[in-house]
């Protein structure tokens, strides 16, 4: 039975073959667009690679203070006092790290001036994000002990910097400092990771930053495992209310929050100054986003299907003459419809590889790695299969429900 | 074996209601040609359909082996259609995108059968109806009366108890409707029950029964008619 369906479904595509080329493009267009955001989506905020630990860190950007009686309020990025002396010794965590917000340095080579992005940082930020290494080493406590001038370069700056030359050993001055170059490490595009160079923090012009609690930094807090994230985002914001200030006139009440990256996206959208950071109604918005954006494609081909299937009511008469029941005409009709769905998902799924490596090898998001996982295929495939299913079925049970005599007159 | 009581079927539209049948009673034996004759729209085919149950009576009851069908669900009249039934329509019916063996084998795969064995049957259906050459042709491919041959085929690999045909030499020459006559008349008289509606008094004499229908009603032009009618 399954040949003679197969065969039948065959033929009906053949037949037909500019219907069928715009029920296939409408798929892929539609799996390509789906798979490319799943991707990017899933790469943002449950990266592998080099922030692969992502789902038992914790990462703060935002620090508010304000004051109960005065009013005063201010709102910005943490500094190092605050990590330091808050953050840092927080009991049952593997590490807290600091590093500076990357900063645009220009670079001096004989001829030419290029600008870079430099991000200071501490020795566990290393220990927390997972850069490949390709040559040399990355920055280690001595480095920062003794406030070596040494870099670590991602591969992209050291080929711009070094062209055809090793890079580890060689000294360039970036913003009135000169460094050697220790190691170089993979490209990445993730927040926490993104610069093209990285140099202890104790090598900043100034130590002033030892002293402020609002300042240009960023933390992170890995777990030692992921389900003590919960008590450590407790113990966050029970921290938050021990900081003391340098002038309790200005400001007595401390607010910050332990994130996930897509908490910390949503926070940020959502502006959200609560310990809810809003997660939950931007992967709703999301979700209902991607259903209206599939429901289109999804209408479009049931409309499309509707028409094949009544130009079809015939061989649905003659079928259910000799015996077919609703059933099996509808599994038929919807098994029709599948396949038409999973060749357009085969060939989404490639498109979509196709698109991700012209994003990656285009530039247009920097230092970007994404791949076409297994969840991404998986959503690809389920995606594929709802269509499917929403798009055949429908038409599909009303034509069998037709006694034999008015389908073969075509009477839907 | 196919009984109908009472039975009336009456077509809706929104604005007209059009009686097609007005209580219909009938009775179709094993081994009996049934010709169902009359004028052009009224009923026969509804007649045809009903016993065949192809649509349903808006009134009175259909019998088949004893049994009325209405209370049947959708699986089981879909397999009393398959065992009991093959249809021979006047325009065929076939479907054009599959090849002819192919179309003969469609009853069968409503059956728990091996490939190899519908297969079988399929060939053997269409030797019978002489089209053993033709197997791997489409239907677009062939003339009006082999198409007709080829439902025939279609209509009897099941081995039906009943096989209804709808003005089955309607879209024929006279000499190929002859021939599919001839095959019909042959099914019968090796135990096939045939069931057929026509306008050609020529063909409906050869038959051994023949049912008139006017305006929705039964008629009997013959008394053999009326008292077997009434047996």
């Amino acid at each position: 039975m399954i040949r003679n369906y197969l065969l039948t479904a065959w033929k009906v595509f053949m037949r037909r073959k500019l219907f069928t080329a715009i029920n296939l493009a409408c798929i892929v267009l539609t799996l390509i667009v789906l798979m490319v955001v799943t991707a990017l989506l899933q790469n943002a905020f449950f990266p592998t690679g080099v922030e692969g630990k992502s789902e038992r860190f914790v990462q703060m950007i935002m620090f508010q203070s304000s004051h109960t009686e005065k009013g005063g309020r201010r709102s910005g990025t943490l500094g190092y006092k605050l990590i330091e002396q808050y953050l840092k010794p927080m009991k049952g965590v593997e590490a807290v790290s600091a590093s500076a917000f990357p900063e645009s340095v220009s670079v001096y080579q004989q001829d030419r001036v290029s600008e870079l992005l430099l991000r200071r940082t501490d020795t566990e930020y290393w220990h927390i994000l997972d850069f490949k290494v390709l040559a040399g080493r990355v920055l280690n406590a001595d480095d920062l002990a003794q406030g070596r001038f040494v870099t670590v370069l991602n591969q992209t700056t050291a080929r711009k910097l070094f062209p055809g030359q090793a890079a580890v050993g060689q000294k360039f001055s970036a913003g009135g400092q000169t460094f050697t170059v220790v190691g170089v490490v993979e490209d990445a595009m993730q927040l926490n990771a993104f610069a093209d160079a990285w140099a202890p923090i104790t090598t900043l012009p100034s130590t002033e930053y030892k002293d402020k609690l609002f300042g240009q930094f960023t933390a992170m807090i890995l777990a030692r495992r992921a389900s003590d994230l919960p008590a450590i985002k407790q113990d966050i914001m029970r921290i938050a209310k021990t900081v003391q200030y340098d002038d309790p006139n200005t400001f007595n009440v401390a607010r910050f929050w332990g994130d996930s990256k897509l908490e910390l996206f949503s926070r940020t959208l959502m502006m959200s100054e609560t310990e809810d950071s809003g997660a939950a109604k931007v992967v709703a918005v999301i979700v209902v986003l991607m259903l209206l954006f599939m429901a289109l494609p999804a209408l479009n081909l049931i409309n499309l299907n509707v028409g094949r299937i009544m130009e079809r009511s015939s061989e649905i008469g003659v079928r259910k003459a000799f015996g077919a029941t609703s059933r099996q005409l509808v599994a038929q009709l919807v098994l029709e419809n599948v396949l038409l769905c999973l060749a357009g998902g085969a060939l989404g799924l490639l498109g979509a590889a196709g698109a991700l490596a012209w994003l990656e090898s285009s530039g247009l998001i920097p230092y970007l790695k994404v791949d076409l996982n297994l969840p991404v295929f998986a959503y690809g495939l389920l995606i594929t299969l709802v269509f499917g299913v929403l798009s055949g079925v429908v038409p599909a049970w009303k034509m069998s429900r037709l006694d034999p005599v008015h389908a073969l007159k075509g009477n839907a | 074996m196919i009984r109908l009581q009472n039975v009336s079927k009456t077509y809706r539209t929104d604005k007209v209601e059009t009686l097609a049948l007005k209580a219909i009673d009938l009775h179709v034996r094993p081994r009996e040609f049934v010709c169902i004759m009359g004028p052009s729209g009224c009923g026969k085919s509804t007649l045809l359909n009903l016993i065949g149950l192809m649509d349903r009576p808006g009134s009175g009851t259909i019998l088949v082996n004893g049994a009325p069908v209405s209370s049947y669900q959708d699986k089981h009249v879909a397999r009393l259609r398959n065992d009991t039934f093959g249809f021979i329509f006047q325009s065929f019916h076939l479907i054009n995108d599959l090849r002819v063996i192919d179309n003969v084998e469609l009853p069968l795969l409503y059956r728990s059968m091996s490939s190899s064995e519908r297969r079988s049957r399929a060939r053997a259906a269409l030797e019978k109806v002489g089209l053993g050459a033709r197997m791997d042709h489409y239907p677009n491919q062939l003339s009006g009366g082999q198409q007709q041959r080829v439902a025939i085929a279609r209509a009897i690999v099941g081995e039906p108890k009943i096989l209804l045909a709808d003005e089955p030499t309607g879209n024929l020459d006279s000499k190929m409707g002859e021939e599919v006559m001839d095959l019909l008349l042959q099914l019968n008289a090796e135990g096939t029950t045939v069931v057929m509606v026509t306008h050609d008094e020529r063909e409906a004499r050869r038959a051994g029964r023949i049912v008139r229908v006017f305006d929705g009603q039964l008629v009997y032009a013959d008394a053999h008619a009326e008292a077997a009618e009434a047996a």
